[in-house]
This record gives C-alpha cells, sequence and structure tokens, in this order.
C-alpha cells in the first residue's frame, strides 16, 4: 500500500548506494519481534525484507518509482518529502541507517540535520527507539575521496553541502544534540569503512580500551576490502589503521551509529557486541570474563568456511605495518627477522592478514584462501606506494622480490612476473605522484648515466687508437720484419730437426 | 662498475661468501664502500654514476650519505665481517704484542710528523713485541722500513691494486692472519684497520700524533676524535670501544648470501642485457 503525503517525485530514483549490507541487517535484527518500526529513507530490499519478516514495516520514501517497487513487494510504504510525515506517535522503531540528507525531497522546506531529527522523532512512541547513521563529514571514505562532495554532479546533489552542513561533527556532540531533543543514547558505534555498508562497526569504549593493534588492523582490512581498485587521494588503509592506533578512531570513522530511545526507558534494551565485523558473515569480537578477546561467528554465510574464525582473537600488530615501518627505519636486522619469521610460519598468508606479537605469527583472518606470491605482493606494496625501503637501487618488482626473497631465507632464483599481472589495490593518486616522481628521478639518472657510459667509451676509443697505432708502427719497422724472418727461419729449421728425429 | 670495488680484493671476498667464483668476480652493480671514512661512505673523488647503489658499512653511513644527497645507499657491512664468516678463528691459536699501523696517506699525499717519536711513545706504551704494518708504498722504501725495523717487525699486507690490476686480493687475508697474532691493534689514526683489528679480536688503541697531510681538511680529523672518544686513547673502555667499532663495520647488518647476490646484481636480475643476465644466473650455484 502506498500513501502519498505530498512532496513526492514522481521521476526521480536515488543515485547513490541505498544503506543496508550484513552489519546493518544484523543490527536491525536486534529489536523485539512484532515492533511498528518506520524505515525512513533509501535502505536496500535485503534489509527492508529482513525486518518486514519479523515486524510491521512501514517506508518512508521521496521517490515515487521506488515507493511503487517497495509496494510491489508488499511493503507499506509513505512517499513524500519528511516535512510532510504525518505526526503521530505511532513507531516502536525508527531505523535511519541512511542518515538524515536523503529525507526531504526538492519540494516544500529543505530541513536542517535538527529539524530532520524533530520530525522523526515525533513519530517515536514514547518509549520508542531511534536506530540513527550520521556520516562523518572528516572521517577516512571523505579525506581519501578524490570526488568534491561540494560540487553538484548528480540528480540528488541540489544541496550540495558537504562539510557545511549542519549536523554534529563527533559523537560527543552527537549525544548532546540528541539529548537536546529527548533522546537518551543507549548504544553507540563507530562504522568503516563507507557509511551506506559498513563491514566494521566498534564503539569507541572497545577502540580505547581493546586491542588497538588488532582492531587497527581489522579496521585497515576492512578498509582495503572496500578500495580494492577504487580511485583514492591516498591509501584509506594508513589512514585507518593511524587512526585506530593512535586513539581517533571515533573521529575519523565513516559514519556514527546510534540506537537512541525517548522516556521512558523501554524495557527491553538491545545487547549489542563491543565489535561487530563482516561482509556477509557477521562476526562478534569481544572481551572474554578473563579479559582476552575473543571472536565469534554470529551469522554464517553460505559457501565460506568460516568455523576457523571462533576463538581467541589473535593480538599483535599487522605484520605489513611492521615490516613498512622497519623499511622506512632502514632497520635490516628486524626487516629479516620479520621477513624469515613470517616466511617460516605462514608462507600462505599476505602481510596484510598476519599479526605479530613478539615471535607469534598468526592469521588475522584464517578463512582467506592462503597466496604463493606474499613476497612478491608485499614488494608491490613498498614500490607502489612509495615507501622508503632499504634497497632504493631496487626500482622494478622483479628485483625488490628477489632481494627481499634473500632477505626472508628463500632461494634467489625468483621466476620473474608476467608484465599484465598487476595486484588489486587502491588506485591512489598521492602513489601515483610519487610513482610519476620516481620514474622522473630513474629516467634523469639513466640519461647522465649514458652520458657518462658516452664517456667511458670515448676514452677507451682512444686508448684502443693509441695501441692500434703502436702496434701498426711495430708491425711496419726494420726491427719488427728482422724479427719476423728470424722467427721464420727458426720455425722452418725447428720443422727439419722434427722431421729428421722422426 | 668502478674499480675501487675490487681494492683489498673486497669484491673476492663477497664473490667467495655469495658462492662465486672468487677468482673472478661478477661486476657490482654500483659502489662498495672500501674504508672506513666519515662522509659517505665513497673516497673523495669516486666518478659517481646516478641511479647506482652504493653499498655502505653502516646504518649511520648510509644516514650521512643520504643527508650527503646519495639517495641509493644500502647497507651491506663491511667486507672484513663477511671473511671472518669464512675464517673461523683456529681455536687456541696464542696472541702476543701489539701490531701498530702507523697512518699512511695514499699514494700522492705527503706525511708531515716526527716518525721518531712517534716510534719512541709507542715502545713506551706496547708491553710486547711490536709488529709495524706500513702501507705498501711506505714498505718499499728501503730507508723507511729500516728505520721501524730498528723496533720490530716490519710487514706489509699487500697492494691493494689499481684499475683492477695487480689486486692483491689476499690482502684482508693477510691481515686477519696477522691480526689474529696479536693481542692488541694500534695506530695513531682511527682507521678501517683499527676496526677489523676489533672485529679479529684484538684490543683497540688509538694514540700518538695524528700526523696530518699536507692540505688535508682538519676539522674532520677533529671531528672523528669528538664523535668516537671511546675508540681514542691508549688503554680504552673494551666492551665499549668494541661494541662502537662493530656498529661501524655494520655487524648484524650482514645480508645472507642470496640477499646479496640479489643486491649486488649477481642474481642475475640487475642486469639490463638478458644474455648477460643469463650468464651471470649460470654461474649461480643451485
Amino acid at each position: 500500500m502506498i500513501e502519498m503525503i505530498g512532496g513526492e517525485m514522481p521521476s526521480f530514483t536515488e543515485d547513490r548506494p541505498r544503506a543496508g549490507g550484513a552489519l546493518f541487517g544484523y543490527l536491525t535484527a536486534q529489536f523485539p519481534a512484532g515492533a511498528e518500526v518506520l524505515v525512513a529513507g533509501p535502505h536496500t530490499d535485503e534489509l527492508i525484507d529482513a525486518l518486514a519478516a519479523r515486524s510491521t514495516v512501514t517506508c518512508l520514501v521521496r521517490s515515487e518509482p521506488e515507493a511503487i517497487e517497495l509496494d510491489a513487494r508488499g511493503i507499506t510504504v509513505l512517499c513524500g518529502t519528511l516535512p510532510k510525515l504525518p505526526v503521530a506517535e505511532r513507531y516502536d522503531v525508527v531505523v535511519a541507517l541512511d542518515g538524515l540528507d536523503r529525507l526531504c525531497s526538492v519540494e516544500e522546506d529543505q530541513f536542517d540535520w535538527d529539524e530532520c531529527l524533530q520530525a522523526l522523532k515525533r513519530v517515536l512512541r514514547p518509549g520508542g527507539t531511534l536506530l540513527l547513521a550520521v556520516e562523518n563529514e572528516l572521517g577516512v571514505h571523505r579525506l581519501v575521496d578524490p570526488a568534491t562532495h561540494t560540487s553538484a554532479q548528480t540528480d540528488s546533489a541540489w544541496r550540495p553541502l558537504g562539510e557545511f552542513d549542519t549536523k554534529p561533527g563527533n559523537p560527543t556532540r552527537l549525544a548532546g544534540r540528541l539529548a537536546a531533543e529527548g533522546l537518551a543514547i543507549d548504544w553507540l558505534g563507530t562504522a568503516w569503512p563507507v557509511p551506506e555498508a559498513p563491514t566494521l562497526i566498534a564503539t569507541p569504549n572497545a577502540l580505547q580500551d581493546g586491542p588497538a593493534d588488532t582492531l587497527a588492523a581489522v579496521a585497515a582490512g576492512a578498509v582495503g576490502q572496500a578500495y580494492t581498485d577504487k580511485a583514492v587521494l591516498s591509501d584509506p588503509r594508513r589512514l585507518a589503521a593511524a587512526a585506530v592506533r593512535g586513539g581517533l578512531g571515533p573521529e575519523f570513522a565513516a559514519a556514527w551509529l546510534v540506537v537512541a530511545h525517548r522516556a521512558p526507558r523501554p524495557s527491553a534494551v538491545l545487547a549489542l557486541p563491543p565489535v561487530l565485523a563482516g561482509d556477509g558473515p557477521v562476526i562478534e569480537l569481544a572481551p572474554g570474563p578473563d579479559g582476552a578477546w575473543t571472536r565469534r561467528v554470529l551469522r554464517e554465510a553460505p559457501g565460506r568456511d568460516l568455523s576457523a574464525l571462533n576463538g581467541a582473537l589473535p593480538a599483535g600488530r599487522l605484520l605489513e605495518e611492521l615490516l613498512l615501518a622497519a623499511s622506512l627505519r632502514h632497520d635490516l636486522p628486524v626487516l629479516r627477522r620479520l621477513l624469515t619469521g613470517w616466511i617460516a610460519a605462514l608462507p600462505g598468508a599476505t602481510a596484510d592478514n598476519v599479526v605479530v606479537h613478539h615471535d607469534t605469527y598468526a592469521w588475522l583472518d584464517p578463512s582467506v584462501p592462503a597466496q604463493t606470491d606474499v613476497i612478491r605482493r608485499f614488494a608491490q606494496t613498498l614500490l607502489g606506494g612509495g615507501y622508503a625501503h632499504p634497497w632504493p637501487a631496487a626500482t622494478d618488482l622483479q628485483t625488490l622480490t628477489t632481494i627481499l626473497h634473500g632477505a626472508a631465507g628463500l632461494p634467489d632464483d625468483v621466476p620473474p612476473v608476467p608484465a599484465d599481472e598487476e595486484l588489486p589495490l587502491p588506485d591512489s593518486r598521492r602513489e601515483h605522484e610519487e610513482q610519476l616522481r620516481a620514474l622522473r628521478r630513474q629516467i634523469a639518472d639513466a640519461t647522465s648515466r649514458a652520458q657518462w657510459y658516452e664517456r667511458e667509451l670515448n676514452k677507451r676509443d682512444k686508448e684502443l687508437r693509441k695501441a692500434r697505432e703502436k702496434i701498426a708502427l711495430f708491425s711496419g719497422s726494420v726491427t719488427y720484419r728482422a724479427a719476423k724472418l728470424g722467427l721464420g727461419v727458426a720455425r722452418k729449421a725447428r720443422n727439419r730437426l722434427r722431421k729428421g728425429l722422426q | 662498475m668502478h674499480h675501487a670495488n675490487h681494492f683489498y680484493g673486497h669484491a673476492h671476498i663477497l664473490a667467495e661468501y655469495c658462492g662465486l667464483d672468487p677468482e673472478h668476480p661478477p661486476r657490482i652493480n654500483g659502489y662498495l664502500q672500501h674504508g672506513w671514512n666519515v662522509v659517505d661512505g665513497l673516497g673523495a673523488g669516486t666518478p659517481y654514476v646516478p641511479g647506482r647503489p652504493i653499498f655502505v658499512w653502516s646504518e649511520q653511513t648510509r644516514r650521512r650519505a643520504w643527508s650527503m644527497g646519495r639517495r641509493q645507499a644500502t647497507v651491506v657491512g663491511a667486507p672484513f665481517l663477511y671473511l671472518l664468516t669464512l675464517r673461523p678463528e683456529p681455536v687456541s691459536q696464542p696472541r702476543a704484542g701489539t701490531i701498530f699501523y702507523p697512518f699512511h696517506g695514499w699514494e700522492g699525499q705527503h706525511i708531515a710528523g716526527d716518525h721518531h717519536r712517534q716510534v719512541e711513545e709507542i715502545m713506551e706504551t706496547e708491553q710486547g713485541p711490536v709488529t709495524f704494518c706500513l702501507y705498501w708504498h711506505e714498505y718499499r722504501n728501503d730507508k723507511v722500513r729500516a728505520d721501524y725495523e730498528q723496533y720490530g717487525r716490519v710487514i706489509c699486507h699487500g697492494y691493494r691494486g689499481y684499475m683492477w690490476r695487480d689486486t692483491d686480493r689476499d690482502f684482508l687475508d693477510n691481515q686477519l692472519v696477522e691480526l689474529r697474532k696479536h693481542k692488541r691493534v694500534a695506530s695513531n689514526r682511527l682507521s678501517s684497520a683499527v676496526f677489523h683489528g676489533v672485529a679479529a679480536g684484538c684490543e683497540p688503541a688509538v694514540y700518538g700524533d695524528p700526523m696530518h697531510l699536507d692540505k688535508e681538511h682538519r676539522p674532520t680529523a677533529d671531528r672523528v676524535r669528538r664523535s668516537w672518544p671511546e675508540l681514542h686513547g691508549k688503554h680504552l673502555d673494551l666492551p665499549v670501544a668494541r661494541a662502537t667499532a662493530l656498529n661501524e663495520l655494520g655487524a648484524g647488518y650482514l645480508a645472507s648470501p642470496a640477499e646479496l647476490r640479489a643486491m649486488l646484481g649477481w642474481s642475475g636480475y640487475y642486469t639490463a642485457d638478458p644474455a648477460e643476465a643469463k650468464a651471470v644466473g649460470a654461474e649461480v650455484p643451485a
């Protein structure tokens, strides 16, 4: 059933991805069954269907074609703009995981963030719960984005506010703004690597007090996966890991998620784990009773064997970062120890999937299949990222791979790499700059080397000419001819003698 | 690449360490530091070819080289340390006396200083017999040799070689054998020989008139004394002196044969010419 509430957009469909994914699916599944739920803004079909299977769902969308599609799937739809949403305290839960940016249509008032929040709050029953996402305008995803959000490009960007928006800029201010509307926060999570479909959600407490190194590694992994082959300004993996490790996780997260309620406090409060991860399956990371962190698969994914993930969460720092740090320090002894230890312990694990604690090497994600060219991949990271390393003259992948093989205690007979085989990595502009600079330097070096060779060649040519002149001089002289004649006579005499002897 | 790579048989030692023919070391694809110095590892006036690695002894030298604009320095450690791995010390070889290296200039330089006063100070300081090790051009000078012979044994490790010719590839082997015969190694200037001595198990000492060369850059010599006071004096704090000396030689930074082959361009991959690469590769034992 569709109810047109006014301000609907008859020929517009959303042109950016809708909010969804495994972790959002898990969050929405935690509400008590049978609740009246309003899903405000564009969300994926899977998320809506899963919610509809266990509760009464109403969707609020501004696009009429999308409203028709939802209706066709049997969902109750309110189609129109948020200012037209009838005020009625009728929902137990309001889900706004797409944030508040896509609730107003082009018609009528253009609500700012606070006004949107007020409008949603007004439809919550007392004791009702709001599940809200707030995009971080200074999140890793924005910092590495080559596109400018304040430059209008797409049909939906009729007011491209970007960082000029009025939404709160950190979790504390978010809590304050919610409190001002009478909404108390039950839970807050930071979402990575992109707001619309996070694959890692961690509470600020977990980032603060949990195993920062391992969580930084998990964050780098989540970000790396999301940005494979995507154009970025700089490598988002380093940015995410550095933020989490440095205690700035919440400030650099792509988005913040809150579960907040209207007074009075609801009887059933959601119990959410400190860290959720997964891009299909859902995995929980949490401290056990003894304080040691464990990993548990909450939801399986078809076709993937995740049994190896259950158990203790491996502690330590990401091998790739340790290798890079040792490279930058030119600390050859440490670099060799890490390479040797890695290849001896986990020769099939890529450097971005190993965590190291003292001398213990562990798979970060043991469900990832083993690879055969892990050293070459690390060599590519070093070269592609423009990192300083102890072998600066090794500027090609083959040479550096061979040296790293030697440093890892492996033989140096590395088979050549097919030229067309490129490993999928984030496509970073800053690294392009570095590569360009490196190439310019190599060309300049090669040019002056060629000049040096020419000078050397000229020198040798001169020497050769002199030697030839000398030879010619001597071979034409009387002494030389006399000696040659004498030699001929002597040779004949010797041959005659030999014949005589036989 | 450069003939200095063959000085003192350095290239030959590295070839032996890498499992290649020590008689005919393949061309090193870069510049090998051929003596301890307080600049970028290269000798003064080395015609450096851009884009080629320089292989230095220690991380400190690499940092210095970088700050001097040498972008492609790689730390490999001193060839003498590689030699030590190839020649384990014979058990219970008795050591006695001191081997003294009077500071020498190279061929074109002349030393100003009082040789006699220097030798007297040495004889007063050292307890046992003293062996004087002269640089080859002093050793060939009968008068200089006779001067020293009044006080002790006089030796020479050999000719370091020039333009790949006449290189005494056993230079460092000879030095090692001599060092291992002595308790102490001393010189009037901190130099490669003192560092080699420490690595070979001798107690180091640096004292006496440093005998400045004419036209020498004096502040550099003074800087050496300020930077390494623990290596200057007649009787030193041995653990401290030893740690510093081994650092300067790049102890702990030695590469495995496979890594060294790859770094020096001896795995066949550094070589631009594929035919040459194949030939070099063929020499590498499996």
